[in-house]
């Protein structure tokens, strides 16, 4: 347990050492500044108002403002987060670096563990980050502490820790990072969505029985990111809970799948 | 304690290409025994097999075939690793990091923690003269610093048997003096080093043992002062007269007699025949001023049998 702290611990040196997480960090900062200064400078009363005429189905409207703010700049921190954690696998496998590490008392499994819950950590508190600060600066302005919201913190980490899996896979696999970033973005930002839609709406316009369990089939194997970070976080954030685990545990199954294979393979690997 | 370092038997390591089409043998039924105690000089030419041989120790690389244990454990276990401190070639370290904290990263992967190991940090960088660039941050190292930061890191969690995989590489002249110097005062404490290295004239100077590895198979394994000495050949220096009028004598008892300009060079089969020719000079007068026996250097004994080995195998 201690080693894989340690490669935990030193993961997240090597992302700090990375201006990506910085300049989220940076991001997130200015945005809650800008943030506190505008509601500092508004009356509560008509910005609620002003802000509850939206289309998202929020009971309460400061749920809603938080998740307005959340909800990109979490979609962004993935998309940089994915492009930042690519490479912490396959350095750790370049020559002359796994070489060391493998001539050290540790298992092959922690030092695989440890740069997986590194790049997690990582993203974990980047996210905290943004939405403890938006929740503390909406909480003291409205005076409404609804800590259900920061369960999304870990729901948008969990979405990364599926995406996460893949890279590390792929760069167990190819000991590079360009094919895991690939997959993962491909993932995240097309299958997911499109598989989603794809699952109801677009099914009614498909004639063959196999395409349509090909598609359904495909749906329950490919991690759902795109109910993680759409509705069940907003199902969260309002405070309404999690009405179906099924996209939660179709997605830690694949996590579990993904991994275990990294491990094996990472087993065997010369180097 | 156990008596014996390293022990390998038919280590066997063949690499295949991504579809197995086509295969390369680094290591073919390699048996051998490494003493504690002892500095072992492994040489060969590039592609011989040394680094996979270290690898496979190491548990870096799995073996084909072949069984090996250090320190009387079997590799395919890591614990045996707490008493093994390794030097890889073209060792990286994370640039973002100082030459402290490299050590502390590797000392706490090592199992160390706390006042031992800032202490031993200290000492080992006091000792590789890296004290005063502590806190500066690798990727500002030379080749030569790197160099001595490894060394300093195979040394931190005070291992019975270190490998170290060309060590002097990139050092300057007294930087590998500085090196060999601790080396040798390791082996004075009792550790076990296995060396990898390119610079035979080094190795000489320092390895009780050597093996000379090519193309995967271990060529000649033994003490390097024995292999070193041509035993039946002899230089002696002589005062005044020559002795050409004793040639013929000389050549009834050595196979071989030579002239050099100062010295008197021959061969014989023995010690007693080689005690009959000092007789037969010191009779007929002839002051003996030296006399040495003839040492080939290891790199003429490697050389000759790279290209023994190497011509066999054309044939």
């Amino acid at each position: 347990m201690k080693n894989i702290w340690i490669m935990t611990w030193f993961t997240l040196r090597e992302a700090l050492a990375r201006k990506v997480f910085i300049f989220f960090l940076t991001i997130s900062a200015v945005v809650l500044v800008i943030m506190a200064v505008v509601l500092g400078l508004s009356d509560k009363a008509s910005f609620t108002m002003n802000v509850s005429g939206g289309n998202m189905q929020f009971t309460n409207p400061i749920n809603m403002i938080e998740m307005m703010i959340v909800s990109p700049l979490s979609g962004l921190c993935l998309l940089l987060a994915i492009f930042a954690s690519a490479s912490f696998v396959p350095i750790m496998l370049e020559k002359g670096n796994i070489d060391l590490l493998l001539s050290k008392p540790v298992s092959r499994d922690q030092l695989l563990w440890g740069k997986y819950f590194g790049g997690i950590l990582v993203v974990l508190i980047n996210i905290a980050f943004l939405v403890i600060g938006v929740w503390m600066i909406i909480s003291i302005k409205f005076s409404y502490w609804d800590f259900s919201f920061l369960t999304i913190i870990l729901v948008i980490t969990f979405t990364f820790a599926v995406l996460y899996s893949i890279i590390v896979l792929l760069g167990v696999t190819s000991k590079g990072s360009t094919l895991g970033m690939m997959v993962a973005y491909f993932i995240y930002i097309i299958l997911s969505p499109l598989l989603y839609l794809g699952k109801d709406k677009l099914l009614v316009f498909i004639q063959s029985d196999f395409i349509k369990s090909l598609i359904k089939g495909a749906y329950y194997v490919v991690p759902k990111t795109q109910e993680l970070m759409g509705q069940i976080t907003k199902d969260l954030a309002s405070g309404k809970g999690i009405e179906d685990y099924q996209p939660i545990l179709t997605s830690l199954a694949f996590l579990i799948l993904t991994m275990g294979i990294s491990i094996s393979i990472f087993r065997k690997k010369d180097f | 304690m156990n008596s014996i370092a390293i022990e390998t038997s038919g280590l066997t390591k063949v690499y295949s290409s991504s579809f197995g089409k086509r295969k390369v043998e680094a290591l073919t039924s390699l048996s051998l025994n490494v003493s504690t105690g002892m500095i072992f000089g492994l040489l060969g030419p590039n592609g011989a097999g040394k680094t996979t041989l270290i690898k496979l120790l190491l548990g870096i690389t799995f073996p084909t075939s072949g069984r090996a244990n250090i320190l009387g454990e079997d590799i395919t276990g890591y614990k045996m690793k707490y008493k093994i401190g390794y030097l890889p070639e073209n060792h990286k370290y994370p640039s973002y990091l100082s030459g402290g904290e490299v050590m502390q990263f590797f000392g706490k992967l090592s199992g160390m923690d706390g006042t031992e190991l800032n202490k031993k940090i200290d000492e080992l960088l006091e000792l590789v003269q890296l004290a005063k660039w502590k806190k500066t941050k690798v990727k500002n190292y030379s080749k030569g610093m790197m160099q001595r930061l490894g060394l300093a890191q195979a040394l931190l969690n005070n291992p019975e048997l270190i490998f170290l995989d060309e060590p002097t590489d990139g050092v300057d002249p007294i930087g590998r003096k500085e090196i060999r110097d601790i080396l040798v005062e390791l082996k004075n404490n009792g550790k076990t080093i296995f060396l990898n290295s390119h610079l035979l004239s080094e190795v000489e100077l320092i390895t009780d043992r050597v093996g000379i590895l090519n193309k995967g198979i271990l060529l000649r394994e033994g003490d390097v002062k024995e292999m070193t000495q041509n035993k039946e050949e002899y230089k002696i220096s002589i005062e005044g007269n020559s002795i050409d009028k004793l040639d013929d004598e000389i050549l009834r008892k050595a196979s071989f007699a030579k002239m050099n300009q100062d010295y008197y060079s021959f061969k014989v089969e023995n010690t007693q025949e080689l005690n009959k020719i000092l007789d037969l000079l010191r009779t007929n007068g002839i002051v003996i001023k030296e006399m040495l026996q003839q040492k080939n250097s290891l790199e003429e004994i490697f050389i000759s049998l790279i290209k023994e080995a190497d011509k066999e195998k054309a044939q």
